[in-house]
C-alpha cells in the first residue's frame, strides 16, 4: 500500500453567505391577542406556537406542578371532542399537537403541512380555549405523573437535579422544585386546582400566537385572517389574574455546602455544583453566554477538556446558567466514575476558579464568540426554532431587534467582560456540592479533602419519614 | 402531500471514495457526513467495543491536527459535529455555515489519510476511559441500563455479528492496543471503505475540486475483509425469557423479536404497525393498556433496523404500582397478536401514514438528515437514490401487508420476554 499524502494547509474560509433572521411581522387582533408570522420560503411544514405567559413559576408552591399538569390534560378533553377523537382529529392531519408549561409560559403548539394549517390551529385553539379537564383522565394522569417521581428517584441524573435545585432554594421559591411539582404537591392536583392553573393565564391580552414556514401556501385567507376568526373572539377568563410579576428566587447557601445521597452500588458518582444564577433579562447577558461556553458549553471548553480530555474521568462536563424570568441556577454538571470522585470535584472547583481569576486566552475567546456567531444561522434552519427564538422574545420581553442585535452583541464581548461576569456571576465560595453515589466509597476521602462540611443523606430516613 | 425528491449526483475517485452531492441553497448551510462501511458487526470475540472505542480515537488528531482541534476548529467555524457508531456502520458528521465547508473537508480527509501519525498510548488510555464512562453513563449506572445489550444477545446467537453490544465489554475495552488501533484504522478507515455526503449550499464543481484535492492521495485498501457469517434463522424457534432485579422502582417487561432486514418491504410494513400499536395517544396500545385499563406507566413499540440476517422489533410496558406482571404482558401481547389476525382499519392506516409523510417531511427539512440518509443508501444499499423511495414504501403499505408480517414476527416461538423487576422484592406505592 502507498503512502498517503494528504494536504497539510488548513484552508482558510471564504466569504459568508449574507444570513438575517427570518423577517417577521406582528399584528393584534380585535380582542388584543398578538399574533407573530414568520415567512420562510421553501419551508412547507409549519410551526405555530400559542403562548400564554402562564408558567410553573406562576404555581403557588403548596401545588406545585399545576400548570404543567394541566397543560398536559388539555388535550385529554374538550367541549368538542374527547381525548381520543381529539387525537384521531390531529393525526388525520399529520399533525403533530403538543401542550406543555416550562417555568414562565404555557404552549400549545402544532406542527402541519401548511395545506392543512387551518383545521390544524381550529384544532390548536380548541384545546386552548375549552378543555374540559376530566375527573377520570386528570387522576390518571396524577398517579402517572406520582410514578414518574418515584422512577426519577432511581435515576441518578434526575435525583441528582432534584437535590441540587431542593438544595440551594429557598422553599418559597417555586425553584426550590421541579416545574412539575413533587409528590407531596403533585398529590393535591385535582379537577379544579388544573382548571385554575389554566384559566390563571386565559387572557388575550397575555397570548401570543406565532407562525413561522412557508405561509403563503396556507391559502386565500392568511395566517392573521385565520387566527382572527379562531381566537379574535376570546375573552378573558373569569379565574384571568396578574401573574408574572417577580419570582421569589432566594438562596438559602451562604458558604460552601456538600450534600451526598447515597446511592449504594453506584458505578458513577453525579455531581452538580452551583448556586442561585440570573435571570434571562440583565445586562451583560451576552458576555454571559460566551463566558459560558468558555467555562462548559463548547466541547473544548475548560471543564470538558479538563475532566474529559485530560483525565478520563467522565464521558463529559458541561456548566451553564439557566436563565427564567427570575435568577434560575447556574451549575456545573459531571458524572464520574466512582474512585475519582474527588479528584474530579477539586478539579472541578480549581476551574471555577480558574474563570474568575486570570483572563481567557485570545484563541479560547475567539473560538468562543466565533462559534456562537457561526452557529447562528445552522440554528434557524427550519420553523420550529425559529418560532422557539421569538417565543423567548415574548416570554421575557425582549426587544423586537433582538435576534437582529445578536452577533453583533457577542462579536463585542472581550476578555475583560468575560472575566468581569465571571467574578460577578460565579461564587465557588458559596456554592453547593451535591451528588448521588456510593457513600460507603466516597465520604472518607470526601472528609478529609476537607472541602466543607459533608452530609450524607441515605435513603432510609426519607423513606421512614414518608411511610 | 408533497413527495420530496432530493436531487443529487453520485460519482466516485479514483481510489474508490464514493462522493454524494446535494446542492440545495435554501439555508446557508452544509452538511457533511461520511460513513465508514464498519461497525461492532466487524468486531471479532475478545475485541467488542472496539469500532467505537475507535471512533472516539477520530477525535484525538492527525499528522496536522492536533488532540481535541477537529471538533475544535469546527465549533470556531459555527458548526455543530458529532459521532456515532453501531451495528452496521460508523459515522462522522459536521455542520457549518457554507463558507466553511472546505475545513470540514480537510480534516476528514486529514484523518482518514493520517490518523496513525498522532496515535499514541496516552491517547488511547484517555478515550478508553471516557468510553468506560459512556458506558457507566448510558447502561451501567442506569434503571433497565443493560435491556438492549439482553436484546441483542438473546436475539442474535453466540457468534453472530450482532450478538454482542456497540458499547462492548469493560474486559474487552481493557484489552484494546495501540496494535488494534493501527491495524483496524488501516483494515477499514480507507477511502474505498467509504461514503462522503455533502449536502447544502454549494457549488457541486468546487466540492468535487476539493474532494479530490483532499482525498485523492489516500491509497484504497485492496484487500478490506467481508464480515462474518449474518445468517439467521428467521425465528428464535422457542420463547426465551429472562427476569433482571434491578434498581428499578416499577417493573417493566421488554418483548423482542427477530424481525425482516432493512429493504425488505416486510420491515416497512412492521413500522407502520408499530406506528399503529404505540406511535402516540391513538395507539392501539396506548389506549388499551394506559388509557383505558390504566395497567401500564408507559408503552412503546419500535423497530431497530439491521440489513445482516435480521433486525430487532421491540417494545416495552411499565408496569403500574400494584398490578400484576401477567395481566400487562397479557395485555400487551394481544394487542399485537390482534394485528396478525384482524387486518388494520382503513382510519387507523390513513392515520399512521399521514403522520409518517409529516415525520419524513420535516427530516428531509434539514441538511444534516439529507446527508446522513443518502450516505445511509449508498453504504448500506448501493444506492443513494433510496431516499426517495423511503416515503412512497411507507404510503404503499397495505392491511393485510401489516397482517402478514405481524403474523411472521409476533409469534410466540419467535419471542423474548426480558422482565425487570425492583431489587427490593416488592413495588412500590406511589402517593394517591
Amino acid at each position: 500500500m502507498s503512502e498517503p499524502t494528504v494536504i497539510a494547509t488548513r484552508p482558510t474560509p471564504g466569504q459568508p453567505r449574507p444570513y438575517d433572521f427570518p423577517q417577521f411581522e406582528r399584528a393584534t387582533l380585535g380582542n388584543g391577542l398578538r399574533v407573530i408570522t414568520a415567512q420562510m420560503p421553501g419551508r412547507p411544514l409549519v410551526t405555530a406556537s400559542l403562548i400564554l405567559r402562564n408558567g410553573a413559576a406562576d404555581d403557588a408552591p403548596a401545588v406545585a406542578g399545576a400548570i404543567s399538569l394541566a397543560a398536559r390534560a388539555l388535550s385529554e378533553g374538550t367541549q368538542r371532542y374527547d381525548a381520543v377523537a381529539l387525537v384521531e382529529a390531529t393525526e388525520r392531519l399529520g399533525a403533530g399537537l403538543h401542550a406543555d408549561a416550562g417555568w414562565d409560559a404555557a404552549t400549545v403548539s402544532v406542527e402541519v403541512p401548511v395545506a392543512r394549517l387551518e383545521p390544524a390551529l381550529e384544532l390548536l385553539a380548541e384545546l386552548a380555549a375549552h378543555p374540559t379537564f376530566p375527573v377520570r383522565e386528570v387522576d390518571r394522569l396524577r398517579e402517572e405523573r406520582l410514578n414518574d417521581l418515584l422512577q426519577a428517584r432511581a435515576e441518578p441524573r434526575r435525583r441528582v437535579d432534584e437535590a441540587f435545585i431542593g438544595t440551594i432554594y429557598q422553599p418559597s421559591s417555586p425553584y426550590h422544585q421541579p416545574s412539575g411539582g413533587l409528590a407531596g404537591t403533585v398529590a393535591t392536583l385535582d379537577v379544579e386546582r388544573l382548571s385554575a392553573a389554566w384559566q390563571r393565564g386565559f387572557d388575550p391580552a397575555r397570548m401570543t400566537l406565532i407562525l413561522a414556514g412557508d405561509l403563503a401556501g396556507a391559502g386565500g385567507r392568511g395566517a392573521v385572517a385565520i387566527a382572527e376568526s379562531l381566537l379574535g373572539g376570546w375573552t378573558a377568563s373569569p379565574g384571568a389574574a396578574a401573574i408574572g410579576g417577580p419570582v421569589a428566587s432566594g438562596s438559602v447557601i451562604d458558604a460552601v455546602t456538600i450534600r451526598l445521597f447515597d446511592r449504594p452500588g453506584s458505578v458513577q458518582t453525579e455531581i452538580r455544583v452551583g448556586h442561585v444564577g440570573v435571570p434571562r433579562r440583565i445586562d451583560g447577558y451576552a458576555a454571559l453566554s460566551v463566558m459560558g461556553a468558555i467555562l462548559g458549553g463548547l466541547f473544548n471548553s475548560r471543564l470538558n477538556m479538563k475532566l474529559r480530555e485530560e483525565k478520563g474521568y467522565t464521558y463529559g462536563a458541561s456548566a451553564g446558567f439557566d436563565p427564567r424570568r427570575g435568577a434560575g441556577p447556574f451549575s456545573a454538571r459531571v458524572a464520574v466514575n466512582t474512585e475519582v470522585t474527588v479528584p474530579a470535584l477539586v478539579d472541578l472547583l480549581a476551574e471555577l476558579d480558574r474563570i474568575r481569576q486570570e483572563p481567557v486566552t485570545p484563541a479560547e475567546l475567539a473560538g468562543a464568540r466565533d462559534f456562537l456567531v457561526g452557529v447562528f444561522p445552522l440554528r434557524f434552519e427550519t420553523p420550529g426554532p425559529v418560532v422557539g427564538a421569538l417565543g423567548g422574545i415574548v416570554v421575557h420581553d425582549l426587544p423586537d431587534d433582538e435576534l437582529a442585535t445578536y452577533r453583533g452583541r457577542i462579536e463585542a464581548v472581550t476578555a475583560g467582560d468575560v472575566q468581569d461576569t465571571a467574578e460577578a456571576r460565579i461564587h465557588p465560595d458559596r456554592a453547593a456540592i451535591v451528588m448521588v453515589g456510593d457513600a460507603a466509597r466516597i465520604t472518607a476521602e470526601l472528609e478529609t479533602a476537607a472541602i466543607g462540611p459533608v452530609e450524607v443523606v441515605r435513603d432510609e430516613e426519607s423513606t421512614e419519614t414518608a411511610s | 402531500m408533497v413527495n420530496p425528491s432530493v436531487p443529487f449526483t453520485d460519482e466516485r475517485l479514483p481510489n474508490g471514495l464514493r462522493l454524494v452531492i446535494a446542492e440545495d441553497h435554501l439555508a446557508p448551510v452544509v452538511a457533511v457526513n461520511i460513513w465508514y462501511a464498519v461497525g461492532s458487526k466487524n468486531e471479532v470475540p475478545g475485541k467488542t467495543g472496539f469500532a467505537h472505542l475507535f471512533e472516539h480515537v477520530m477525535f484525538q488528531g492527525s499528522r496536522n491536527v492536533k488532540k481535541a482541534e477537529h471538533i475544535a476548529l469546527v465549533q470556531a467555524a459555527g458548526g455543530t459535529i458529532n459521532g456515532t457508531t453501531w451495528l452496521d456502520r460508523t459515522n462522522y458528521f459536521e455542520t457549518l455555515p457554507s463558507n466553511q465547508l472546505e475545513l470540514a473537508l480537510w480534516l476528514e480527509a486529514d484523518r482518514m489519510g493520517t490518523l496513525l501519525d498522532a496515535l499514541s498510548q496516552d491517547n488511547l488510555d484517555n478515550q478508553r476511559a471516557v468510553v468506560k464512562n459512556e458506558k457507566r453513563s448510558s447502561y451501567d449506572n442506569r434503571p433497565y441500563g443493560s435491556w438492549s445489550e439482553k436484546l441483542q444477545a438473546h436475539l442474535y446467537p453466540e457468534g453472530h455479528p450482532y450478538h454482542h453490544p456497540t458499547i462492548g465489554s469493560m474486559e474487552d475495552l481493557d484489552a484494546a492496543s495501540l496494535e488494534d488501533v493501527s491495524a483496524f484504522f488501516r483494515t477499514y478507515y480507507a477511502p474505498n471503505n467509504a461514503v462522503l455526503a455533502v449536502v447544502g449550499d454549494v457549488d457541486p464543481a468546487q466540492v468535487r475540486a476539493w474532494t479530490q484535492h483532499y482525498f485523492g492521495g489516500i491509497p484504497a485498501n485492496p484487500s478490506i475483509p467481508p464480515v462474518g457469517d449474518m445468517t439467521l434463522q428467521p425465528t428464535l424457534g422457542a420463547e426465551v425469557r429472562e427476569t433482571v432485579t434491578d434498581q428499578v422502582p416499577l417493573p417493566r417487561i421488554y418483548f423482542g423479536f427477530r424481525a425482516p432486514v432493512m429493504g425488505d418491504r416486510r420491515l416497512d410494513a412492521l413500522e407502520v404497525a408499530m406506528q399503529i400499536l404505540a406511535g402516540g395517544k391513538g395507539s392501539r396500545l396506548d389506549r388499551r393498556l394506559v388509557r383505558d385499563d390504566q395497567i401500564a406507566q408507559d408503552v412503546v413499540a419500535f423497530v431497530l433496523g439491521f440489513v445482516g440476517g435480521g433486525s430487532i422489533a421491540s417494545g416495552w410496558a411499565t408496569v403500574k404500582p400494584g398490578v400484576s406482571l401477567e395481566r400487562v404482558e397479557a395485555a400487551y401481547l394481544e394487542e399485537l397478536d390482534r394485528l396478525t389476525r384482524e387486518p388494520v382499519t382503513d382510519d387507523e392506516l390513513a392515520r399512521a401514514k399521514a403522520l409518517i409523510e409529516t415525520e419524513e417531511l420535516g427530516a428531509l427539512s434539514r441538511v444534516e438528515e439529507r446527508a446522513d440518509r443518502l450516505a445511509m443508501n449508498a453504504t448500506l444499499f448501493d444506492d443513494p437514490a433510496l431516499i426517495d423511495t423511503m416515503l412512497a414504501r411507507y404510503l404503499a403499505v397495505t392491511p393485510e401487508a401489516i397482517r402478514a408480517v405481524a403474523a411472521d414476527v409476533f409469534r410466540a416461538d419467535n419471542r423474548l420476554v426480558l422482565t425487570y423487576l425492583p431489587a427490593n422484592g416488592s413495588t412500590e406505592e406511589a402517593a394517591g
